[in-house]
């Protein structure tokens, strides 16, 4: 079920009815778990199975592990759990890219090798679920969270429908202390769920499907030369288009769960205002890079290590990122760019970072100049089919194609440098704050019209059902 | 007197549960409860939500009745999921309309039941290639009913990746991967879509509003030609009818739909980053291949006791002039008769069905539409040895 769907708004009033109007907590709970198998059967009923399946088992590694009496023993449970949830993400999202790159290599050899093409369905959302599942046992290992003894709350962490298919990666030690208690409804709370619902698909319905995706879709599906202008504000509309369609699904997820009373963490702050790459990932996918630095990059040595075993940890870790995105080399690549950004940043910071120039107006300005433009050049690579539609991409934004074609119209054009030039504006005016704050600074009329504003755009829109991109993650 | 800081803090409600002890009953997840609490800005909320509502609400009503006073009525919106509520009406002896929007428009379901003895299922779309929607009945095992299939050159040998062919290929998809969600959606949105006019897609949305803004644009840019303005109706049955301004001769609307046809049905230049000799070879090897794919489609098809009747529907005007002179009837028309040895029925045979004109040049009218089927079922009978 999408957001930004009718179904959605009409299970939406009726959960958020229901669940207000029922008095007691397991109740509600029982309530919300029900409603989350509905919200995910209704792409696939079959998955939900298999969605049980994972919680449930790693429900049972987390208490095997928790009575577990050595220190052997407990790794060996968390092996079992990490195994069970990254084979079930290996088989139904990396089978058949392994398949192939295995027939490649046979091939590089002379073996003539043609593997049957397994006919697999990737169930939605698996890489968020995955982890919300796997972070349990995760954490229960690290003995930074003791195991829930209800297995219904459980499944309600994993599977909380805002949060589900597209993230925030919400780790089970975040939301199973919200399941404790109930909170009472708070009008202010529920009525600011609901304007972050409505700036989330706005984000998503107007700024990324309307004014951005199909600018975006033209440029990377041109199959001739294009000019350097058409090809910058290309990467620009799918930088803008990434940002609004996965930061609206996460705000409309953090406003759905404020309405019924939890809390999901940030998990955009502004990112193109970032300086620096550290900053970025600090600021992109928050739950996502959390997860990584947590539970890969520490136990990797972190950067307790000597400089040369950090870089490498950091590249692998942004390897893994990478493609986690996607079972395809493009997104090995972007991960890649980026672990390499990150080992340049870090030396370049170890030989600069106390010198005085470093922290002036125009450095910082630079330097987010300079992380903005690197950052829409791994886009490239995140976006792009393949490498030779990456590599005609690339020339032409280099100046490669000299008499390359003009293709976006100048109401794309326009369209194009008023959104994403307004989105880095707003990036860098709210870079050291949050929305909160910019709403409560701001008069109640001006919240009035805002929010009017937005619906009355969303309405305009009609919307036509998109997909979310992260959904295929 | 409280700082600037600590009100706002305290407008921003930063939790009391935050600082207090944990609860024994508490802990039985581990760490402190409630970890993280979102601020709420403190804001007078009930006559925020008042105010956005009561503004929604107007700008919606006024809009909607704008939108009515220029002409434009409630109406379906023809996308894949009503298709797909259509595709699960075939049964396996069904008659299936499919083809482009003349197959949708010409045709009158009643007149069809009453003279066929069935209620076919209109499975035609409006720029849409017929080729997908063909395999797809092909390679469904258990169809053997009747096809009739609209030609209209231009889109019946649409390259692959093209508009035409992707929006029939989007149809088949969705039929086969529909998700409840989606069925759930389509069966919400239709009283919505039946009551409201200002809700069209490819017409009112945003974005094609955007579209129209008169920009001019850089030499050379890509303009994609516009598609026609709203000029009939649908059904739940997915039945499209010609509105009256529409059909009435000589009207605005008409003529405005007359001089979009023109540049959509103008072949667009070849593409600057291939010679022109090779991509002509290119397509001609796509026109070869769809005719290919069809034959071996309708083979299969009869293979299994099905029957295929191909349909040219009246067209007229410049239009006609265009068509006749970039496709002509020896290019496509005779070809897929000859290609696949299914019979076909070509308006302009037949003195019975050659009298029609087209308001706009490319349908008939409501009310042609349903002389047209009539006459034209004694030629479908015969077509089809019936």
């Amino acid at each position: 079920m999408l957001f930004n769907s009718l179904t959605f708004v009409v299970f939406f009033v009726v959960v958020v009815a229901a669940y207000w109007s029922i008095r007691f907590w397991n109740a509600r709970k029982n309530l919300l778990v029900i409603a989350s198998y509905v919200f995910y059967g209704a792409w696939n009923p079959p998955f939900a199975a298999l969605l049980f399946s994972t919680t449930a088992m790693d429900f049972w590694l987390g208490r095997q592990m928790s009575r577990a009496k050595g220190h052997r023993s407990r790794r060996a449970w968390l092996v079992a759990s990490v195994c069970m949830n990254l084979s079930m993400l290996g088989f139904f999202k990396y089978g058949n890219f392994l398949l192939e790159n295995f027939q490649w290599l046979l091939a590089r050899i002379g073996i003539i090798y043609q593997p049957p093409h397994l006919d697999i369905l990737l169930p939605v959302g698996i890489s968020f679920y995955t982890f919300h599942s796997l972070s349990y046992t995760l954490d229960i290992y690290r003995s930074v969270l003791k195991p829930t003894k209800s297995l219904r709350d459980f499944v309600l962490a994993v599977s909380f429908f805002p949060q589900l298919v597209a993230g925030p990666i919400v780790r089970a030690g975040d939301f199973l202390p919200q399941l404790v208690r109930p909170q009472p409804l708070r009008t202010g709370q529920f009525f600011w769920g609901l304007l972050l619902m409505t700036l989330g698909l706005f984000e998503k319905i107007v700024l990324a499907d309307t004014m951005l995706s199909g600018s975006a879709d033209r440029i990377f599906g041109y199959a001739g030369p294009l000019m350097a202008v058409d090809s910058w504000l290309g990467v620009m509309a799918f930088a803008g288009q990434i940002f609004f369609d996965f930061a609206g699904y996460s705000t409309c997820a953090i406003g759905a769960a404020l309405c019924l009373g939890f809390h999901l963490k940030d998990n955009f702050r502004f990112p193109y205002a970032a300086i620096g790459f550290s900053d970025f990932w600090r600021r992109w996918h928050i739950s996502l890079s959390t997860f990584l630095r947590d539970y890969l990059y520490i136990p990797l040595g972190g950067n307790q290590v000597r400089p040369v075993r950090a870089g490498t940890n950091l590249v692998v870790v942004m390897f893994l990122g990478g493609l986690w995105h996607g079972a395809a080399w493009t997104f090995v690549v972007w991960g890649l760019l980026h672990g390499s950004y990150l080992v340049v940043e870090r030396v370049l910071r170890g030989l600069f970072e106390h010198r005085a120039w470093a922290n002036t107006l125009a450095t910082r300005l630079l330097g987010g100049f300079a992380t903005l433009a690197a950052v829409c050049i791994a886009w490239v690579f995140f976006r792009a089919p393949n490498f030779t539609v990456a590599a005609r991409m690339l020339g032409g934004m280099f100046g490669g194609h000299p008499h390359g074609d003009a293709i976006l119209t100048t109401r794309e054009m326009l369209q194009i440098a008023f959104v994403t030039g307004g989105m880095i504006l707003v990036h860098w005016s709210l870079r050291d704050s949050n929305i909160e704050t910019a709403v409560l600074r701001a008069p109640p009329w001006i919240v009035t019209a805002a929010w009017a504003f937005m619906a009355c755009a969303i309405i305009l829109t009609q919307g036509n059902s998109n997909a979310f991109i992260y959904f295929q993650f | 007197m409280l700082s600037f800081t600590s009100n706002f803090k305290r407008r921003l409600r930063l939790p009391r549960l935050f600082f207090r002890k944990p609860l024994e009953i508490e802990s039985i997840h581990g760490g402190p409860p409630l970890e993280y609490v979102r601020p709420i800005p403190q804001l007078p909320w009930r006559g925020i939500i008042a105010a956005v509502v009561l503004i929604v609400v107007g700008a919606a009503s006024a809009w909607e009745i704008y939108c009515r006073s220029i002409g434009y009525g409630p109406t379906l919106n023809d996308n894949e999921d009503l298709w797909t509520s259509a595709r699960r009406r075939v049964k396996p002896d069904s008659f299936v309309i499919i083809g482009d929007s003349r197959g949708w428009f010409d045709l009158d379901l009643d007149e069809l039941e009453k003279g066929l003895g069935k209620r076919p299922v209109q499975l035609a779309m409006a720029g849409g290639c017929a080729y997908p929607v063909l395999a797809d009945l092909a390679n469904d095992k258990s169809f053997h009913g009747t096809v009739i299939c609209s030609v209209v050159p231009r889109l019946f040998v649409a390259p692959p990746s093209s508009p035409p062919m992707d929006r029939a290929e989007k149809a088949v998809r969705r039929s086969h991967t529909q998700t409840p969600a989606q069925r759930a959606s389509e069966y919400l949105a239709m009283p919505l879509e039946e009551h409201v006019a200002f809700l069209k897609q490819e017409e009112l949305t945003l974005d094609d509003l955007l579209k129209r803004l008169p920009i001019p644009n850089r030499p050379n840019a890509q303009v994609r030609p516009r598609l026609p303005p709203y000029f009939g109706t649908l059904d739940r049955e997915r039945r499209a009818r010609m509105i009256e301004e529409c059909a009435r001769p000589g009207s605005e609307l008409a003529r405005m739909t007359q001089k979009i046809w023109i540049p959509l049905f103008t072949p667009p230049p070849p593409p600057t980053y291939i010679p022109e000799e090779e991509f002509e070879k290119m397509i001609g090897q796509a026109i070869s291949q769809r005719f290919n794919d069809v034959a071996a489609a309708v083979q299969k098809l009869q293979a299994r006791g099905g029957k295929i009747v191909f349909v040219r529907f009246p067209y007229s005007g410049e239009l006609k002039q265009l068509e006749d002179r970039e496709m002509p009837r020896a290019g496509i028309w005779d070809r897929v008769l000859k290609d696949t040895g299914a019979p076909g029925i070509y308006y302009e045979d037949f003195r019975d069905l050659a009298g029609f004109s087209c308001p706009e040049w490319s349908h008939l009218s409501a009310g042609d539409s349903v002389e047209f089927s009539k006459r034209l079922i004694p030629h479908l009978r015969a077509a089809l040895e019936m």
